[in-house]
């Protein structure tokens, strides 16, 4: 599945990588801890958290993960965002509890 | 959801001794504190990597009565007689919280609704 | 908006209890039945001495049909009294499922005008009780009381605060405790919040008042665990409202604006790795209570304040 299917039937709003969409998740992995994700997210994972603090693109960087998906309508700082524009991490947003979001990414068959 | 049921959905190993039939009403998963304190909501599970005894603390102020430690971590003791004490169920699974959210959710437990605060009445 | 607790109107209350209650707990599980081989004089007798409105018939422990008081007085206006049950009942009775919510009874008597329904079990199918419109009203009555009841309990319970400030004659009364928090000691931190919870239960406070202030507290007992050397939670009971000044002589807030913006936070990694640090904080403070005030000096201290009205 490619984000931009997750992005239509989650109603996600993009705010950085809106031409990065095309990307291919291979999975999904739910966390705060960058710690955690550092050591067991997979390549090409849509990493759904809350965190919106600046060193998780370091963190999607490194993990070569395909994208962000901040939840609770939490929208990372301004220079962050210009930040994952330049380092090619698309940010996704959406007004749904991590919880939630990770049920219906799901129920969509990613793993 | 019964608790007994959600331990059978995720594979878990019960820590604390519990009531089984404990009725767990909505499901979160979280790693961050204020975001639990600003979100969860009363008789609820929450579904965390951390196992410090704040989250114990944290759980016990928001009114969740349950939670399930992911990726196989399992707790110190001072959480756990905290957690005893407060009388707040703890279990472990060695899913990841993806996984675990996902079987949750598809098996009907709920989520909280979109952005909703404590201070709201 | 935060504001004080409302009670929610009876009449709100009863809706909500029409959908929680299951219909075993209104039905009369005492069932009197007849067979489709007695007569209408055999109900005759039933109706009147037991001063019941309808029967349900049953055969081999199944329901087959139901007799009402109507059906009755119509065998008796037309001396149809000898009649077998099986002749006048109707067969196609309309019955409820014990494990169905109240509202459901509600809008079956509504809708068929009946006055009466048999219960069955989901499972098995077998006849398990009867339901009247009376039972549904005892039933929400029981439950509307008992509510009122455990309001009324907390509410007196409440009145230990209360009664200790109306008794004590002053121009002015306040109890005041006051919480030592060590900086940067993570294996107590949030054990004074918990110690503060304790004794607001004891003086009566209502659940979500407590959860409010609580979650205030224990923010602020973080902030004083993470950012400085130490501080103290000092809180102000009194007629009508709490305070709780948290205080410290800590490195200060440099940028107060910016700290009160959700997601900004000048926590170090580590912290992050506890779950804290996520700039939450001062804002669910905000949040939580009615009224709150910052201020700070780099190199000297930090003072928040805010209070909850009961």
């Amino acid at each position: 599945m490619k984000l931009r299917e997750l992005v239509k039937y989650l109603d996600l709003d993009v705010l950085a990588g809106k031409n990065l969409l095309g990307r291919n998740v291979s999975g999904g992995y739910a966390g705060d801890m960058l710690s955690d994700v550092l050591a067991n997210s997979g390549k090409g994972n849509v990493w759904v958290t809350m965190q919106i603090h600046p060193n998780v693109l370091a963190v999607a960087t490194t993990k070569d993960l395909s994208g962000i998906l901040m939840t609770n309508g939490r929208k990372p700082e301004a220079e962050t965002l210009r930040k994952a524009e330049e380092k090619k991490i698309p940010i996704m947003v959406s007004l749904l509890s991590t919880y939630k979001i990770v049920g219906r990414l799901y129920e969509l068959g990613i793993r | 959801m019964k608790l007994k049921q959600i331990v059978k959905i995720l594979e878990a190993e019960a820590i604390t001794s519990m009531k089984v039939d404990l009725d767990i009403k909505i499901g979160g998963g979280s790693d961050l504190m204020s975001d639990v304190l600003f979100y969860a909501k009363p008789e609820s599970m929450l579904l965390t990597g951390l196992t410090n005894i704040q989250v114990v603390y944290t759980a016990s102020t928001a009114g969740i009565i349950a939670i399930c430690f992911v990726r196989g971590k399992k707790p110190p003791k001072e959480t756990i007689e905290l957690a005893e004490k407060k009388k707040i169920a703890l279990i472990t699974t060695s899913l990841p919280m993806f996984e675990s959210c996902g079987r949750l959710y598809k098996k009907g437990l709920l989520g909280t609704s979109e952005v909703e605060g404590v201070s709201k009445k | 908006m935060k504001g004080r607790v409302k009670h929610l109107p009876r009449i709100q209350k009863t809706q909500q209890l029409a959908y929680e209650l299951k219909i075993k707990e209104a039905m009369n599980k005492k069932v009197l039945t007849l067979s489709p081989e007695d007569t209408m004089l055999d109900v005759k007798k039933i109706l009147k001495n037991r001063r019941i409105s309808g029967i349900p018939i049953v055969q081999s422990k199944k329901l087959v049909g139901i007799v009402s008081i109507e059906d009755l007085i119509r065998c008796l206006s037309a001396g149809l009294m000898n009649e077998k049950i099986k002749n006048i009942m109707t067969a196609k009775v309309v019955a409820l499922f014990s494990d169905e919510p109240l509202v459901h009874a509600i809008n079956k008597f509504d809708r068929y005008g009946f006055g009466r329904f048999p219960v069955l079990d989901h499972d098995t199918g077998k006849l398990v009780g009867i339901v009247t419109k009376k039972d549904i009203i005892q039933c929400l009555l029981r439950a509307l009381e008992i509510h009122y009841y455990a309001q009324e309990s907390k509410r007196k319970h409440r009145y230990r605060a209360d009664s200790l400030f109306k008794e004590i004659l002053s121009d002015w009364t306040t109890l005041t405790m006051i919480y030592h928090v060590k900086g940067g000691d993570f294996k107590k931190a949030g054990e004074q919040s918990d110690r503060l919870k304790e004794n607001l239960l004891k003086l009566g406070y209502s659940d979500e008042y407590i959860r409010r202030l609580i979650i205030a507290v224990l923010e602020a007992e973080m902030n004083l665990a993470i950012f400085t050397s130490g501080g103290n939670i000092i809180m102000q009971i009194e007629r009508g409202k709490i305070t709780v000044r948290v205080v410290d002589h800590g490195p200060g807030i440099l940028d107060i604006e910016l700290a009160m913006q959700p997601g900004y936070s000048t926590a170090p990694d580590f912290v992050r790795e506890l779950g804290f640090g996520a700039g939450m904080g001062l804002p669910n403070i905000k949040n939580c209570t009615d009224e709150m005030r910052l201020e700070s000096i780099v190199g000297k201290g930090t003072n928040l304040e805010f209070c909850i009205y009961n």
